[in-house]
């Protein structure tokens, strides 16, 4: 009579990277799971909230996103990016999914910022210049939930996560020109959103048009 | 370099991005020459603060503790655990192989089905083995279409739909054939979960398609996180593969008789 057939455990622990605490988890090992959703909920609970503004959503994306882990781990390829981007690109999809059906943000439509936007070399001292640097957090965290779903992605995940153009790319599923062109586009939106009214005022009753940035 | 050249690295220049150090140097010596690109870059740097700022702010954020308990909680009562894979990176390799394979049987199993469908069946409550392991069975979630006809006395054994939990499946009962006989023939059989081949749930079928049993080799559980005993390595294993109306398989999971 021979012996069951046992797999050979290997213990999670923290000096393990992402793809092997992926593996013991999927194989049951509950410390893996612990110590990946410790490295990684952070970053993933800090891109729903920047891009939704809305904690409970930033909750339940985080929890999905780990829930999905769970479930569908296992479509993880490593050649096609890091677990971190993958987790991230996850995030996104239920992030957007939220916005979309909950109406959550009042967006401006996408072909007004852009003409606003397009009124380009903003010479003017801004509104940031002016401010203490908790009215500037707050100043600048309404301006990035005020912009357009595909600026807003950009912004998160360049300026604020600090991920690189390739990182970012993988996320968003895009080239990286594209992500370069759309970080600049979107700041230059911010810029406009961020200058003091009465300059915002001035420039919104000039309505140059540039083409679309389809990029 | 130019006001336009200038404007277009603007964005790149306040986050210092712009690795060619020529090209910093002129975007630099152009705005010190031009009062306008240079407070285009006073804004850009303005800007460039405030976002590093907001997100300082936010570096101590991260989600509510209790999230964690939730999640563990979760990952406990799942209805099964997935042991470990030998390789992960062995995973879309095998992916691609059971996809092809599946694609060919599919084409093989469907004609055949159909064919069987016009005969008369003679035995169905249970399969033996041999047949049973290349038998297609259809299946269709809308109640309303109308069965196929068959003869009175046959009963065909109940499938089972369920996708989820570990199931253990035992073919009807057959008052017209003789025990012993039977009892040569009777599959009992422990089934996986279904595994998404995809990102879509297989749930989400709505309009239908086929569950088909084909024979792969051992290792390719593996590849979707199921322990293989080494010493069985190349042996075969059955497998149900869930096929869409399309064609296209969405799920598949593993069988073992006993
Ligand atoms: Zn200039």
């Amino acid at each position: 009579m021979t012996a069951a057939f046992r797999p050979f455990r290997m213990k999670a622990n923290n000096d393990q990277n992402d793809g092997e605490l992926l593996r013991l988890m999927l194989a049951g090992d509950e410390d893996a799971l612990t110590l990946l959703y410790r490295r990684r909920q952070a970053a993933i609970y800090r891109f729903a909230l920047q891009m939704s503004g809305s904690p409970s959503v930033a909750e339940d994306v985080t929890q999905e996103v780990f829930l999905f882990l769970m479930r569908q781990g296992h479509v993880f390829d490593a050649a096609r990016g890091s677990l971190p981007s993958f987790l991230l690109g996850v995030a996104r999809n239920y992030v957007l999914r939220r916005l979309r059906g909950e109406q959550l943000l009042v967006t401006l439509a996408d072909d007004y910022e852009d003409e606003v936007a397009s009124e380009q070399t903003r010479t003017e001292p801004g509104l940031l210049e002016e401010l203490t640097r908790a009215e500037t957090i707050e100043a600048v965290r309404k301006a990035i939930l005020s912009l357009p779903e595909r600026y807003r992605e950009v912004v998160v995940l360049c300026e604020l996560q600090e991920l690189s153009y390739v990182e970012t790319a993988e996320i968003l599923g895009c080239a990286i020109g594209t992500v370069r062109s759309r970080l600049h586009r979107a700041r230059s939106l911010l810029l406009t959103k961020l200058r003091p009214a009465e300059q915002a005022d001035q420039t919104t009753e000039v309505t140059v048009k540039s083409a679309r940035c389809f990029a | 370099m130019n006001c336009q050249r200038f404007e277009e690295l603007v964005s790149e220049l306040a986050r210092g991005q712009i690795m060619d150090a020529d090209l910093q140097r002129d975007a630099l010596d152009h705005e010190r020459e031009c009062r306008e690109c240079m407070l285009r870059l006073n804004a850009e740097e303005h800007l460039t603060r405030g976002l590093h700022a907001l997100k300082l702010e936010m570096e101590s954020v991260s989600a509510p503790m209790a999230l964690e308990s939730h999640l563990v909680e979760a990952f406990r009562t799942r209805n099964v655990v997935h042991p470990i894979v030998p390789r992960r990176t062995m995973a879309r390799y095998w992916l691609t192989a059971v996809a092809a394979l599946l694609l060919i049987v599919f084409g093989v199993v469907a004609a055949r089905w159909r064919h069987e469908q016009k005969q008369p069946r003679q035995v169905e409550a249970a399969v033996p083995s041999k047949q049973y392991e290349k038998q297609a069975v259809a299946y269709n979630r809308t109640p309303d279409q109308p069965k196929p006809e068959r003869p009175a006395p046959e009963r065909r054994p109940k499938r089972e739909r369920r996708l989820n939990g570990l199931v253990a499946k035992t073919p009807s009962r057959n008052a017209n054939r003789d025990e012993s006989q039977i009892s040569n023939h009777v599959v009992k059989e422990i089934a996986t979960d279904f595994v998404a081949l995809s990102y879509l749930n297989p749930e989400n079928i709505q309009e239908g398609g086929q569950i088909v049993r084909v024979e792969l080799p051992r290792s390719a559980m593996a590849s979707f996180g199921f322990p293989v005993n080494m010493d069985r390595y190349n042996e075969k294993v059955k497998a149900d593969v869930l096929l869409g109306v399309d064609g296209v398989a969405h799920a598949i999971r593993f069988v073992k008789e006993y």
